[in-house]
């Protein structure tokens, strides 16, 4: 599913990532560590396709991501879920709204949207909240919105990027949950992390990376 | 196609809740373009006024036809015949030679006395003929010359080409003058436009992120920027034509009260110069999207 082929990335003399080889296979969950600094959003950026690598090559469901520009790569992106420490929600739409958006830039018919969108809702329990606005959201909350936007066109691939680093423990704990929920139903979840807490006692595969490359 | 449209309605949509969200940006945007395409406007209301006025002006030629001394009655209406069937020719009088001498005597006023030394009266008599409405391109004052030149007992044919040619003038600089400053207005609302557009680009940087986040095409995110643009360059024109033809109806209006008739019979632009002016809006505020956009996005 994600195949990176010595993978370096640079930005000026400051080197972010160094040959990294790595390969994650579908509806495999991962957590990718290290301390920060250590490349963890890098890694994810780039196989977002935010970033092209300075080197190396880039290989996600069998599309390298370095032969695809424009509009292939966002069409690309729609099948990569993104999820952020921050939420990064939109501040003047609903949560309704913030979730169809995903759906909306695909040109998706406006019947098929609402349907779709109520039923995500459901499934992460912010149906009673699809008209409040992200600032009338709890941390958590606004995480599961986050979440929602990014399952919405059904990824293959869901990243999230510190997607604890703001909530507390128990809010953590259900966000963990609706991540498996997600994996076991077939997406491939990569969580980039640095929350010693949110290691302990999984039976997940760990990349650690430090000063960008993997000590795996 | 249905998609398409759904696309396009998406984008229209996106495009009017930015600009009421940024509406005081968009409002001083709008009033600017509008006050910069009034100016051109007016130029141009002004220009094409004076060319009719010119034109209407230059449409009625006047030539004088002097005549043979000692010719006969007979000979005369020969002349006046050969003038009257020349297309748009009308006879304004025929001034005899007593009469050319005494309106001589009566531009020199106290120098007419200098005349009365001559011993015979060396001025012709005359046919004095307007040209009215006459199609300048075809008209050809030369030929007319030529032709009447001919006629027997007629001496010479004069008209003075040198005020054609002084109007020729005026309406060049006219041209040129429109050109320039409405050249440099256009640049001033693309300018304009540009910034508000960069405004509009930074202030939603977060969301623009997000779309692209989301996999939004570049696209998707580009074509409510352009619209907002174009919407902007249409309604600064919209605005403009409608201040400009207030301003003109209360002013034709005013001059018909004050002198009992217009100086000139000003018109309003023609359709197709409100629709020019329109279009110039439009295009200008899609080219000022466009170069904003180029500086965020690559095309």
């Amino acid at each position: 599913m994600i195949q990176l082929f010595h993978v370096f990335k640079t930005f000026g003399p400051t080197v972010a990532l160094k040959d990294i080889d790595l390969r994650i296979r579908t509806g495999e969950f991962v957590f990718v560590t290290g301390p920060s600094g250590a490349g963890k959003t890098t890694l994810l950026r780039l196989i977002f396709g935010a970033e092209p690598p300075t080197e190396g090559q880039i290989v996600i469901n069998g599309i390298n991501l370095s032969r695809i520009s424009g509009t292939k790569l966002d069409l690309l992106r729609r099948k990569i879920g993104f999820v952020f420490q921050d939420f990064k929600l939109l501040s003047r739409r609903t949560v309704f709204q913030n979730v169809a958006l995903a759906l909306e830039v695909t040109g998706e018919k406006r019947s098929m949207v609402r349907k779709k969108t109520h039923q995500m809702l459901r499934a992460v329990g912010l149906a009673p909240k699809e008209e409040a606005y992200p600032i009338e959201l709890s941390g958590g909350e606004q995480q599961r919105v986050a979440i929602a936007r990014a399952m919405i066109n059904d990824p293959l691939i869901l990243l999230a990027d510190e997607p604890t680093g703001n909530l507390d423990p128990d809010i953590t704990r259900e966000i963990m949950i609706l991540f498996r929920s997600i994996n076991l139903r077939g997406t491939t979840v990569v969580i980039a992390t640095h929350s010693r807490e949110l290691l302990r006692n999984t039976d997940q595969r760990i990349v650690v990376l430090h000063r960008g490359k993997v000590l795996e | 196609m249905i998609a398409k449209l759904r696309l396009w309605a998406t984008y229209f949509k996106a495009a009017l809740s930015s600009i009421l969200y940024n509406r005081l940006i968009y409002a001083i945007s709008v009033g600017t373009i509008a006050i910069s395409l009034l100016i051109f406007g007016a130029f141009v209301l002004l220009s094409v006024n004076v060319r009719n006025w010119i034109q209407g002006w230059g449409q009625t030629l006047n030539i004088s036809v002097y005549l043979k001394d000692g010719i006969d009655e007979g000979t005369r209406e020969k002349i006046r015949a050969a003038i009257n069937a020349l297309p748009g020719a009308e006879i304004r009088g025929f001034i005899s030679k007593e009469k050319a001498l005494q309106d001589m005597k009566g531009m020199l006023g106290s120098q007419a006395g200098l005349l009365d030394g001559l011993s015979r009266n060396p001025l012709p008599a005359s046919y004095e003929v307007s040209f009215r409405k006459v199609d300048r391109k075809k008209f050809e004052p030369k030929r007319i010359k030529e032709a009447l030149e001919k006629v027997a007992g007629v001496d010479e044919v004069q008209y003075s080409e040198q005020w054609l040619d002084r109007f020729e003038g005026l309406l060049y600089v006219l041209k040129v003058g429109g050109l320039a400053i409405g050249g440099l207005l256009c640049v001033a609302v693309l300018f304009i436009i540009t910034n508000t557009i960069k405004l509009a680009i930074y202030s939603r940087r977060n969301e623009i992120e997000i779309y692209k986040l989301v996999g939004a095409t570049d696209w998707y995110v580009k074509a409510p920027l352009l619209i907002e643009g174009a919407l902007q360059g249409a309604l600064g024109a919209l605005i403009a034509l409608g201040i400009l033809a207030a301003v003109h109806f209360a002013l034709s209006f005013r001059a018909i009260q004050v002198f009992g008739l217009p100086f000139m019979d000003f018109v309003f632009l023609s359709y197709s110069y409100a629709l020019g002016i329109l279009f110039l809006g439009l295009v200008l505020g899609l080219l000022g999207s466009f170069i904003a956009i180029g500086r965020f996005f690559k095309f």
